[in-house]
């Protein structure tokens, strides 16, 4: 008797946690698969009420979409500004991440809080100048200046996420690589960054979410030619005569698309990465 | 740890190695770039970091001291004290601005945490297929803000948008002033609840399982394990998750601009989109400076709290 309602009891908990994760489903997942389906549907079919539910999808508007310069001019300044700026800051920012996770020197502390408090910055709050001084050197509105402020931004991120990742290291090897007279050089470079690949991984993905979403330093540091893909798209939500939502919809997947696939292919560095810094 | 790092370098006999490595490579420039490797690693780092970010907070915390305009050269402007603040906490505008923002922080940060608390138990349960459920929910906050906010312009359109279709009658989330901040609020909610959820649940998992099994066996119900136990283990999570929530969000600005540019009739003015028009709309950039050290000061007042949350966390685990 008791065991038939344990058991029937815990039947009921699991339905429930399904119940819970299903509704996760329809509020997180849900709007997107909406607007996924109205990039697959065709004009008249978009603004019928009640609205279609089956239909056979059509690739029209992302045919139009790719056919067309603006598009396919702000996805490759995206793409060209991202790639860039994640490389380049790698470059710097690792080195220096390994320094601050191994080294303590005169004001190695006050360096790396400093660098901490960077990340927290309002974008918002440091546009204005960052505007009048790129404006005043002529890197406004080309996709140099805009490379070196996400440069910049994704220092922070990279230090607060390496740093933790090289403490994590044992330094046996590191020691040994010294004993048989390695230089410091190269027991980082052959010995230390191999092994630091995943932290690697999870640093650039995060700074490549910093680069292909960020908005504003965009909209303020590029023009028409050099905006990148959130810039171009909020043209289009903007306006008022926006209503080409075929267009629209399946613009916005193709931005997106291609930072999901890869978010998903390296899920488990992202969200060591997402947590890394606030839960050790 | 200093301790450890400190030995480390030291233990390394420095002159036999300098010593071994320049037989070796035969150039004394390696042996340099040993000597001063911590300096040349970092200085690239410092230096951006220095030119990018300090050199444009130092400028704007003189322009906020100045009367200066964008045909001025730089350093040209005419110093005016306090003048720029002034006027800023005498403009009404201004004001609303800042009170809608800390309102509208407090209300997002005090949702996300709490759905995000919620979805975290949930996702903490053993049942299959529970991994591809956490893998989903990775999805909403990858999305660009931009992108998200164009979505959901077109969800809650109040002619062919679906949500209005369910409910049955055309409201105007973005017309109407209280119903466009809560439509801005929710889609950031929306977007970064999960994180949220996903940091609590790094932090559930990372939980020692013996105070919760003990309470099990001496017999405590579910919820008074979670109220006695879960919960005050997990606090130290929820204040960094708290606070890096409440700067994150202090920043709002990209689902506020596409969704609503501030409207109707200014009702979405966050702080953000203040400094953003009072800068690049209306160019006053003395005014624009001043409003960003403003942000600036309440920002960094968290910043100093969620360095102390999170060095106390450090030494409590």
């Amino acid at each position: 008797m008791s065991v038939a309602t344990s058991r029937r009891k815990r039947l009921i908990g699991i339905s429930l946690t399904y119940f819970g994760l299903i509704m996760l489903l329809v509020v997180f997942i849900g709007p997107l698969l909406w607007v996924l389906g109205l990039s697959l549907k065709t004009r008249a079919q978009i603004f019928v009420t009640p609205p279609v539910l089956v239909w056979a999808p059509t690739f029209e508007h992302y045919a139009r979409v790719l056919t067309q310069a603006d598009f396919i001019a702000s996805f490759m300044n995206s793409l060209t500004v991202t790639s860039a700026s994640v490389a380049l800051s790698l470059v710097i920012g690792v080195p220096a991440s390994y320094v601050f996770a191994r080294f303590r020197f005169f004001g190695s502390g006050a360096m790396f809080y400093t660098l901490l408090l960077m990340r927290m910055l309002p974008p918002v709050a440091i546009l204005l100048p960052i505007f009048i001084l790129f404006t005043r050197l002529g890197l406004a509105n080309s996709r140099i200046g805009l490379i070196i402020a996400y440069t910049t931004f994704s220092l922070p991120l990279i230090v607060w996420i390496m740093r933790d990742f090289f403490e994590g290291l044992p330094n046996e090897l590191e020691e040994a690589a010294y004993i048989d007279g390695a230089s410091r050089m190269t027991t980082f470079l052959r010995i230390v960054l191999p092994l630091a690949r995943p932290g690697i991984v999870t640093a650039s993905i995060l700074c490549l979410l910093l680069a292909w979403n960020d908005f504003i330093f965009a909209a303020i540091l590029t023009n028409n030619a050099t905006r990148t893909l959130p810039v171009l798209m909020a043209t289009y939500a903007g306006a008022e005569t926006g209503t080409d939502w075929g267009s629209m919809t399946a613009s916005g997947v193709l931005v997106v698309i291609p930072v999901i696939i890869f978010s998903l292919m390296v899920q488990r560095h992202l969200v060591a990465g997402l947590s890394a810094g606030s839960v050790k | 740890m200093d301790q450890r790092v400190s030995s480390y370098v030291l233990d390394v006999p420095e002159r036999d190695l300098r010593k071994s490595t320049s037989k070796r490579f035969g150039s004394t420039l390696s042996s340099w770039v040993d000597r001063h490797f911590a300096v040349l690693t970092v200085m690239p780092t410092l230096t951006v970091t220095i030119l990018v970010f300090g050199l444009p907070l130092v400028l704007s915390l003189i322009l906020s001291f100045q009367g200066w305009n964008a045909q001025q050269s730089l350093f040209g402007g005419r110093f005016v004290g306090f003048a720029n603040y002034i006027d800023l906490f005498s403009d009404p505008q201004f004001t609303q601005a800042l009170w809608l923002t800390i309102a509208y922080t407090v209300i997002t940060v005090f949702l996300e945490l709490a759905i995000g608390l919620g979805v975290a138990l949930l996702l903490n349960k053993d049942v299959p297929f529970v991994k591809a459920f956490r893998t989903a929910l990775i999805v909403p906050m990858m999305i660009t803000p931009i992108v998200a906010s164009m979505c959901w312009k077109l969800l809650l359109d109040p002619n062919y948008g679906i949500v209005d279709y369910f409910i049955g009658s055309p409201l105007l989330w973005l017309g109407d002033p209280t119903l466009a901040r809560i439509s801005v609020g929710f889609v950031n909610v929306w977007q970064n609840a999960p994180y949220v959820a996903i940091l609590l649940l790094a932090g559930l998992r990372s939980l020692p399982s013996e105070p919760i099994e003990a309470a099990a066996i001496d017999g405590a119900t579910r919820f008074q394990i979670f109220r006695h136990v879960t919960f005050p283990l997990l606090t130290p999570y929820i204040v960094v998750a708290l606070l890096l929530r409440t700067i994150f969000e202090f920043r709002t600005f990209d689902n506020v601009w596409v969704m609503t540019g501030g409207g109707p009739a200014d009702a979405t003015k966050l702080l953000s989109v203040y400094t953003f028009m009072t800068s690049f709309f209306a160019f006053d950039m003395s005014l624009g400076a001043a409003a960003s050290w403003i942000m600036l000061l309440i920002v960094f007042v968290f910043c100093v709290l969620f360095v102390a949350a999170s060095r106390r966390k450090e030494n409590a685990l």
